[in-house]
């Protein structure tokens, strides 16, 4: 048995519609494959180590708090950025995906910066972009659809070509509600407008997860869960998406 | 004359909707105000006394139903909208239902739930004396966005207007409306109970000072983020309270002094015992002597919805509405205290009215009903959003193997009663609410016609 860390990124600052539930889904699954994970909260200032750490957590807040997040993450994000080349497993929810871009630029026209791990913008607007969304993704090599509800004013940009979405909008908005394209996928980082919570009606998503923390240790995760439960949550939504 | 026009087309719908099993509260002041948009404002010109209105995220229903019973108790006219009709159409309803055709008819007094959103739309309606805020708690964000912008939404509307305003002083969220609209404020909130923690455990709404945004510190938390706090770097903290709850008992129904007023309710929790200190603080603003007061708590009982009972196959079941989290957890910290084996049913459902973002269910201690003392043997998940719920409950910690999914009301309730839990739990959100009351009170009527039948054979 292993004993895995999830690293929850100011649980008090960002943490949104129900964010947690993600947590709790690789928690709860680690351990049904018969690992320990243990989630560990990071605080304002608090010192991340990296070396006992197999994933970072991040959700979403309002302006005043992801300017808290911004200012805390700016003096140490080379550290942070040199270990999602690595390989660390991240998912960054709604604000925590808009702060990997370049900046964010409100509707009052002031500018936020932000860590510049990824060449996109955020332009907010006034009405927000809401609702139930279907995406199609590519995950292990297998296509997939993830359902989920979005609830974001910003509306982001890819502003180089080489960047690869998440997965591609068949019904709802995504980054933009103009390109079709959602969230980000780079090695093992997601980023996405996804809430829900993302992962426990995507039980493929979670999986991706904990396959990439596991390769990273060496261990193999060779049980096979039942998710039929999962898949009735999943298909409820997205046939009623479908429907429509 | 178009007055007389849209208040007989309204009652006809209220009578129609009501006849088709609606329960014929929006429909009918949305059409009313296409007709004649002025309809709201003619007839609230009817109340002789004064307009209360009592917003906030929680307790507002059974807060403006408390205020309502007092002040029949004295012996006033009302105009009073129903549970969960609070925005303006169904408020819209509610005048017009209480309204004779010609809508010359006075009452004394009107009082308005009101959903957070609508308060500055119905200001430019009707001018309230009073605004009561209960508290805000995270709740159906996905409507208007976040909290902040809802709690703006409302200063906006009351700012330059003579209202006066009863808040609760131990929510670190409704501290500035003073400085922030100017108008006068009234605070009521609990001193020192037995049950107050040390500790918080529950969600974070409204930790940070609202003046400078540095982390508060507590003394005690009351329920939830209710509490005496102060913050370390602006020194912003409860304000001085007019009415103050001290000596809380809750064995399990709730007692204590409002002032120097004692007051007994048959309601249970701590939640309640702020629904109690904003009626009687609103009641005593009004000048009801003491014994109404006194009189019209102890008398008030639960409604639908609001923990009502049922005994169906001689089990004991309760049907409780759940809206947001806090109601979710609640409901749930009850289940702990009650001791017997439980068949649990809850439809979630993800209209208009319950929050089209149903991601709250995550927010909520669900793993409660994973502790040995809840006891629960048997759990059906039903509504439109029956496989979230079945999976927020499997990763509560449930087994699985008890977790049946039937999105069905009707299926699902007749397939949780047959449980082998010795009494029935009935979650609702709120659009499913209304259609489980029906089934239960149908389901409760079999039951006595059988128990009927066997004594006749006997």
């Amino acid at each position: 048995m292993a004993g895995f860390v999830i690293a929850h990124m100011y649980p008090d600052l960002l943490n949104l519609y129900g964010d947690r539930g993600n947590l709790l889904c690789l928690q709860q699954r680690m351990r049904w494959h018969g690992h320990d994970c243990r989630i560990k909260n990071i605080r304002l200032g608090e010192k991340i180590e990296y070396a006992n750490i197999d994933m970072v957590f991040m959700g979403g807040g309002s302006d005043r708090e992801q300017g808290l997040v911004y200012r805390d993450l700016a003096g140490r994000s080379d550290e942070f950025m040199a270990r999602i080349e690595d390989g660390l497993p991240v998912l960054c929810i709604c604000g925590a995906y808009q702060l990997l871009g370049t900046s964010y630029i409100a509707v009052n026209g002031q500018v936020m910066e932000g860590l510049k791990f990824f060449n996109f913008i955020t332009r907010g607007a006034k009405n927000r972009l809401i609702g139930n969304v279907l995406i199609k993704a590519c995950m292990d090599g297998d296509e997939i659809s993830i359902v989920g509800f979005e609830n974001h004013g910003g509306r982001t940009f890819f502003e180089d070509d080489t960047l690869q979405a998440l997965g591609r909008v068949i019904k709802g908005y995504g980054n933009n509600g103009e390109d079709k394209k959602e969230g980000i996928k780079y090695k093992n980082l997601i980023g996405t407008y996804l809430h829900g919570p993302l992962l426990p009606k995507n039980p493929a998503a979670a999986d991706f997860f904990l396959k990439a923390m596991a390769r990273r240790r060496g261990v193999e995760l060779d049980s096979r869960l039942d998710d039929y439960i999962e898949k009735i949550a999943h298909e409820q939504i997205k046939n009623r998406l479908l429907a429509k | 004359m178009r007055k007389i026009l849209t208040i007989t087309a309204g009652k006809i719908l209220i009578f129609l909707s009501r006849m088709l099993g609606n329960q014929g509260t929006d429909f009918p002041g949305r059409a009313a105000r296409t007709l004649y948009p002025g309809i709201l404002k003619a007839l609230a010109a009817n109340i002789q006394e004064e307009i209360f209105i009592v917003t906030g995220t929680n307790g507002k229903t059974t807060t403006t139903n408390m205020i309502a019973s007092i002040l029949r108790e004295k012996g006033y006219t009302l105009v009073h909208n129903t549970a969960g009709a609070n925005m303006l159409s169904g408020i819209t309803t509610a005048f017009i239902e209480a309204s004779d055709l010609l809508g010359r008819k006075k009452f004394d007094y009107a009082l308005l739930e009101v959903d957070e959103a609508f308060v500055p739309l119905l200001i430019k309606e009707v001018r309230p004396r009073v605004v009561i805020i209960t508290n805000f708690f995270r709740d159906q964000l996905d409507r208007y966005g976040e909290l902040d912008h809802t709690i703006n939404l409302i200063k906006e509307g009351v700012r330059n207007t003579d209202i006066e305003l009863v808040l609760n002083g131990d929510d670190p969220l409704i501290s500035h409306f003073h400085n922030d609209t100017g108008l006068h404020c009234w605070y009521y909130g609990f001193a020192q109970t037995i049950y107050d923690s040390v500790e918080s455990m529950e969600s974070r709404e409204g930790r940070y000072c609202v003046f400078c945004g540095h982390e508060l510190d507590y003394q005690r938390y009351h329920y939830a983020q209710l509490g005496q706090f102060r913050c370390p770097e602006c020194d912003n903290h409860n304000p001085d309270m007019n009415f103050t709850g001290n000596k809380l008992k809750m064995n399990p129904f709730i007692e204590m002094n409002v002032n120097d007023l004692f007051i007994q309710s048959p309601y249970q929790g701590f939640y309640n015992a702020y629904n109690i200190l904003a009626a009687v603080s609103a009641a005593r603003l009004v000048g009801i002597e003491d014994r109404t007061i006194q009189r019209a708590i102890a008398g008030y009982r639960p409604r639908a919805g609001r923990m009502e009972n049922f005994i169906i196959n001689g089990k004991r079941t309760i049907l409780i509405l759940v809206k947001n989290p806090t109601g979710l957890n609640q409901t749930l910290s009850t289940l702990l205290y009650d001791t017997k084996s439980k068949n649990l049913f809850i439809a979630l459902n993800d209209n208009a009215a319950d929050g089209r973002d149903i991601s709250w269910i995550w927010d909520a201690d669900v793993e409660m009903l994973a502790d040995v003392k809840a006891r629960i043997v048997y759990v059906v998940s039903s509504g439109q959003r029956s496989g979230d719920m079945a999976v927020r409950i499997k990763y509560s910690g449930v087994n699985p193997g008890i977790i049946n999914i039937k999105s069905d009301l009707k299926e699902g309730i007749e397939l949780a009663v047959a449980g082998a839990g010795e009494t029935n739990y009935i979650l609702s959100t709120y659009t499913a609410l209304f259609e489980c009351q029906k089934i239960l009170r149908k389901l409760q009527k079999d039951d006595s016609k059988i128990v009927g039948q066997r004594q006749l054979q006997a």
